[in-house]
């Protein structure tokens, strides 16, 4: 809330000019207001000739100029503030989305963050584009009515006073009931976009399992619910208006019985004054109705920028880097594992005790059953998770210490499952590295990583589309994009995770040719299930629920660890 | 325009309370009217000192229609709303309906953040279409045609001004911003489903855009298409701001000249002065509904441009499935024979002919392996018998039934199946398990759990988005022990175990062969041992046959599969 005020005040400037127009705008109003009557008054009781009314005419036409004009200029003015608001605030979003850490933008769903993006950040829009322009022409046109009103005929004006406070009053009550209202609207939506996302992707696991109906029914609930939500907030509004309007046509109706008495009974007041203030009445009510619904466009608006601005208090752990560059390492650095350990918050499993040191250029495989903490320990070590205990020291410099960018400046990760985005092949290839390349490096990254025959078989070669998550690539070739980008950045250290999942031995073979490859420039680390891989590193990390059970090369642990052993026999088919 | 007409057609559904709506927009429009002319007549009349009686039931006349009116205003506003959210919410899911079965062609075409931007976005502002497009001409039309045939009573001229004035607020200047508005339509649509697009893969490829530092390029992307899309709002903003302030300008001077023609015709001695002050008010009262016009052609366009967005996806021919209308719904229980006559497939708008030709049999109760590299067609030929895709020639049967006249769902009830992507929901272990069968107990599921080796989660637990929180082994076992609690004979497993170590790999085979006995079996490998046991191993090159038959025969045979044998023994 005090957010949302402060942002109002970086526009000062447009906000007295906001002002200048209101008050231009209410005294057209009433200006209007008088002129019309003279005309009116004039034929009717003062039988005055066309010709002496024309003027009066044209000077009515010049207020209603005025009038329209000023109300487009304050309607332009509040459209233009809230342009700059979304674009600030989408924008520090996307800043404070995109600053995360891996293990933090992990949590939560997608669908909802994208939903906070565009409709979160939109629905401020009507906040200063129609509610500040509308709170102003409200507070003030009234008033000036009212004002103008006493001077003319008192009693009408005390009519007016005594109905009007009804009105804050009202929109008070209900302004604060339709936010915490407006903000379980946008949660609904913001969960309709989630089961929807989440429901087309498993569409296909969906449909296998029969439970397509199913689906369907409880995506029909949640938009259902969207919309019963959406109408309590509407409810609230509408019967907020209905009780405005009440109160507002039999204000009126009591101000024209009031002046007719006066007019007849009393003779106390003219004609003229009766019109005037028919004229303005309504004036004075439509301004504070149209408050009432831009009220609840406003209080929605606020209830969405309070949910966007909760998304920046999100706790991160960004914080645990240093403040120091990394220097650019020319040659692959001494690493040091001393004592890691990590817990994971949901699942309580842990890590305990890593202790290791990998010299320059060898190769290093983690190895152990599922779950016995591999992946957890690369991500430790390409900086994704920080250590609990412990510390990773590259080069006897603690890595903690240094700047996140300048430490993934030296990595590359090939994961499980690289990330292809739509785009061509070539620009997919490019993501490996921030500096500019030429098409040379790309075409040899890519012969490296063995991909440059399929590629150049293609009918647009580096130029082929591939879409979204990759569409089109099977498993084996999106690793190969993978190793390409790594090629294309020549890091010093690689970080591997299980690089050889579920592809044919052919393309294994490439793959293995590629990271050897890469091999001898970096050390590189990986989780590995090959036995092929394992044989040939230098030094074996034996993990076993999380615990490091060993270290050291193939033969040594053969003959040393059981446990070890029974792995390896029933990966060479052995009972 | 089709689409519009299409998007019309689901909101008759909810005739009811549109001519509900209709109805109480028309008493609130006409008695706000009468509001005000009778308090314009009102007053008139009493500055000629009338019998009092007069004024009494002028007075009375006043209170009731202001009551009239502002119930009428609360019905209308309930009942349009209500019409209108329940369209929408009947259009996500017709909608997702007519997706559903374009499932998974659409996704080579469109991104899922687009679609989502379409179901959520494009529909959201289709509100409009009912609430500003639709009925407020029709009620505007009511409220008109009725008061200026009350005013012809009193003046003809002021009668013809009236209807100019309907005229030109509600078709003429309409009809001008409906031309500016087409230069800068279905810009911001368009920006808006490429920003959320681009939103949505940037956050999915959060990871490796962090690692390699792609970030911060992706964020000024994201950031000059926000500019644009802004942009693009502010400029229909404004124009909107524009049309609407003219439109009332505009019915300003309706009444100017209302009261100039009044005043005329006063002095001239052809209007009573009486009635001056009535038909003044009138004209004000009635053109203020006729503001709001002005937006009537960006509404309009709006509405369009959704409903033809919308309507796109769905009728896209590229995408589309052919089907003939399927007459068998359920097939026998039972293990069933599977065989492929002559097939032909290559993926849509791909580069390679997936399968040029291929027969294959596959005989009841028979365990198949297939096994090949990658890309060489064998995951296709497995989504063929599920019919997730289409052949463009020859057929597969179940038994003797040819799959084309089969409909999908009978033969999904009757597969287990493990895709090389499981799909995990974001929920509970639980839930995800259930989808198998409903009837399951915890026990149930928990033995199964124990089978593949995952004892030590609890059902209780939660899955994030995409399964984020478990590992690529775990993913796949839950995927297996999912398969493992559903009904059906005919297994299809695709790759389940890659991501897995041999022991456990092991472990989780001997259950699926116990599970699976008597059972037809299908089963893509990416490892050649443990194959001995398989009654059948096919083995496939660019999409081809080019081997088949026992372990122990293709060994012997020394061909293509002895080689790979060979290879990955190098490997060990």
């Amino acid at each position: 809330m005090q957010k949302l005020k402060q942002t109002v005040w970086r526009h000062k400037k447009r906000i007295y000019l906001l002002v200048g127009l209101t008050f231009v705008l209410g005294l057209a109003i009433v200006a209007q207001a008088f002129a019309m009557t003279n005309i009116v008054d004039g034929v009717f009781l003062k039988d005055q000739s066309f010709a002496a009314i024309t003027p009066s005419l044209f000077v009515l036409l010049l207020f209603l100029l005025v009038r329209a004009g000023s109300d487009y200029m304050s309607k332009r003015i509040g459209v233009s503030i809230a342009s700059e608001v979304k674009r600030d605030v989408r924008r520090d979003l996307l800043t404070s989305y995109v600053g995360r850490s891996i293990s933090v933008a992990g949590k939560g769903q997608t669908g909802k963050k994208v939903s906070m993006l565009l409709d979160g950040v939109d629905e401020m829009d009507s906040f200063y584009s129609q509610f500040i322009p509308q709170v102003m022409q409200s507070m003030f046109v009234p008033i000036l009515a009212l004002i103008v009103i006493f001077t003319q005929h008192v009693n009408s004006g005390i009519i007016l006073l005594v109905s009007a406070p009804f009105i804050p009053i009202f929109m008070i009550i209900i302004g604060l009931r339709t936010q915490k209202k407006s903000e379980e609207k946008l949660e609904k939506l913001a969960s309709f976009s989630g089961t929807f996302l989440d429901t087309l992707q498993g569409l296909v696991t969906l449909k296998l399992f029969g439970r397509t109906k199913q689906q369907k029914d409880a995506l029909e609930k949640s938009s259902l619910g969207f919309r019963d939500t959406t109408m309590e907030i509407l409810r609230i509004v509408f019967t907020q208006s209905f009780a405005l309007e009440l109160i507002s046509m039999l204000s009126i109706g009591i101000v024209a019985l009031e002046l007719a008495i006066q007019l007849i009974i009393y003779e106390s007041i003219s004609f003229y004054t009766a019109f005037v203030i028919l004229i303005l009445v309504p004036e004075f009510y439509t301004s504070l109705k149209e408050l009432g619904t831009t009220f609840h466009n406003g209080r929605s608006s606020m209830g969405a920028a309070q949910k966007v601005l909760e998304e920046f208090e999100v706790k991160d752990e960004t914080a645990l880097w240093g403040e120091k560059e990394f220097p650019q390492l020319d040659v692959a650095p001494t690493i040091q594992l001393d004592n890691l350990g990590y817990t994971y918050p949901d699942s309580g499993f842990q890590l305990r005790a890593i202790k290791a040191t990998f010299q320059p250029k060898q190769k290093i495989a983690i190895v152990g059953a599922s779950g016995a903490g591999k992946t957890t320990l690369l991500h430790m070590l390409a900086g994704m998770i920080a250590p609990e205990q412990g510390s990773i020291k590259i080069n006897e410099q603690a890595l903690r210490n240094n700047t996140e960018a300048s430490w993934l400046d030296q990595i590359a990760y090939i994961s499980q499952h690289p990330y292809i985005f739509s785009g061509t092949i070539g620009e997919n290839i490019r993501m490996g590295t921030t500096e500019a390349v030429d098409e040379a490096s790309v075409h040899e990254a890519a012969r490296l990583a063995g991909i440059a025959p399929l590629i150049e078989s293609l009918d647009h070669k580096y130029e082929t589309k591939i879409g979204e998550a990759g569409r089109g690539l099977s498993g084996g070739e999106k690793q190969r994009v993978s190793i390409a980008r790594a090629f294309l950045k020549k890091p010093r250290i690689v970080l591997l995770d299980e690089p050889t999942r579920g592809l044919d031995l052919a393309t294994e073979k490439i793959l293995q040719k590629s990271i050897e490859k890469l091999n001898e420039t970096a050390t590189v680390i990986t989780v590995a299930h090959r036995l092929h891989t394992i044989k040939t590193a230098d030094q074996i990390l034996f993990l076993e629920k999380g615990q490091l059970q060993a270290v050291g090369t193939h033969a040594s642990l053969l003959e040393t660890v059981p446990a070890y052993r029974d792995m390896v026999t029933i990966q060479q088919g052995g009972k | 325009m089709t689409a519009l007409r299409k998007v019309m057609k689901l909101m008759l559904i909810e005739k009811k309370d549109i001519i509900l709506a209709i109805i109480c927009g028309f008493i609130a429009g006409i008695s706000s009217v009468g509001l005000f002319a009778a308090s314009g007549y009102l007053i008139s009349k009493a500055a000629l000192v009338p019998p009092f009686y007069t004024l009494i039931i002028v007075t009375s006349m006043v209170k009731l229609l202001g009551l009239i009116k502002a119930g009428a205003k609360y019905g209308e506003r309930i009942y349009s709303h209500r019409a209108t959210f329940t369209i929408l919410s009947n259009m996500r899911v017709a909608f997702f309906e007519k997706l559903e079965p374009l499932v998974p062609h659409v996704f080579q075409k469109y991104r899922s953040g687009d679609l989502l931007g379409r179901v959520v976005g494009d529909v959201e502002s289709l509100q409009n279409l009912f609430l500003r497009v639709v009925y407020p001409p029709i009620v505007l039309f009511l409220v008109f045609t009725s008061t200026i045939f009350f005013a012809s009573f009193y003046s003809m001229a002021i009668a013809v001004i009236l209807f100019l004035g309907f005229l030109l607020t509600t078709i003429v200047i309409p009809s001008i911003f409906s031309f500016r508005q087409a230069k800068i339509n279905g810009r911001v649509r368009q920006e808006r489903g490429d920003l959320s697009s681009d939103i949505t893969e940037v956050m999915y490829g959060f990871r490796d855009l962090k690692l390699f530092q792609q970030l911060q390029t992706k964020q000024a992307q994201l950031l000059t298409q926000s500019e644009a899309y802004i942009n693009e709002q502010k400029q229909e903003n404004i124009n909107k701001a524009y049309s609407q302030s003219l439109n009332s300008f505009m019915t300003f001077v309706v009444s100017w000249f209302v009261l100039a023609m009044g005043a005329y015709l006063v002095t001239n001695g052809t209007l009573e002065g009486l009635f001056l002050a009535m038909l003044v008010l009138i004209s004000m009262t009635v053109f203020e509904p006729a503001a709001p016009m002005a937006v009537f052609p960006i509404y309009m366009q709006e509405s369009r441009d959704a409903s033809t967005r919308l309507y796109d996806v769905v009728d896209d021919p590229d995408i589309q499935v052919k089907q003939m209308k399927p007459t068998v719904e359920h097939l026998p229980v039972g293990p069933p024979g599977i065989a492929f006559r002559e097939i032909q497939f290559s993926f849509m708008g791909d580069w390679r002919t997936t399968i040029p030709n291929l027969s294959l049999s596959i005989p009841a109760g028979s365990k198949t392996a297939i096994v090949g590299a990658s890309g060489s067609g064998k995951s296709t030929l497995l989504q063929l018998v599920l019919k997730l895709q289409q052949a463009q020639k020859g057929n597969v049967f179940w038994n003797d039934q040819d799959t084309a006249f089969v409909s999908r769902e009978a033969i999904w009830e009757q597969a287990k199946v493990v895709l090389q992507d499981n799909h995990f929901f974001y929920d509970t272990i639980r839930e995800n398990l259930l989808l198998a069968d409903d009837e399951l107990t915890d026990e149930q599921m928990n033995a199964v759990l124990a089978e593949v080796q995952l004892g030590h989660f609890s059902l209780d637990d939660p899955i994030l988005e995409h399964g984020e929180n478990l590992s690529g082994g775990e993913k796949q076992r839950l995927a297996i022990a999912r398969a493992f609690l559903k009904k059906g004979h005919l297994w299809i497993l695709d790759e389940p175990t890659s991501s897995l170590d041999a022991q456990t790999e092991q472990v989780i085979y001997k259950h699926l062969f116990e599970r699976a006995k008597g059972d037809t079996l299908l089963f893509v490998s990416h490892r050649l041992n443990g194959l001995e046991k398989m009654d059948q191993i096919i083995v496939m090159d660019h999409g081809e046959i080019i081997e088949n038959g026992t372990f122990e025969e293709l060994i012997n045979q020394q061909g293509y599969f002895y080689q790979m044998k060979k290879l990955e023994e190098s490997l060990l």
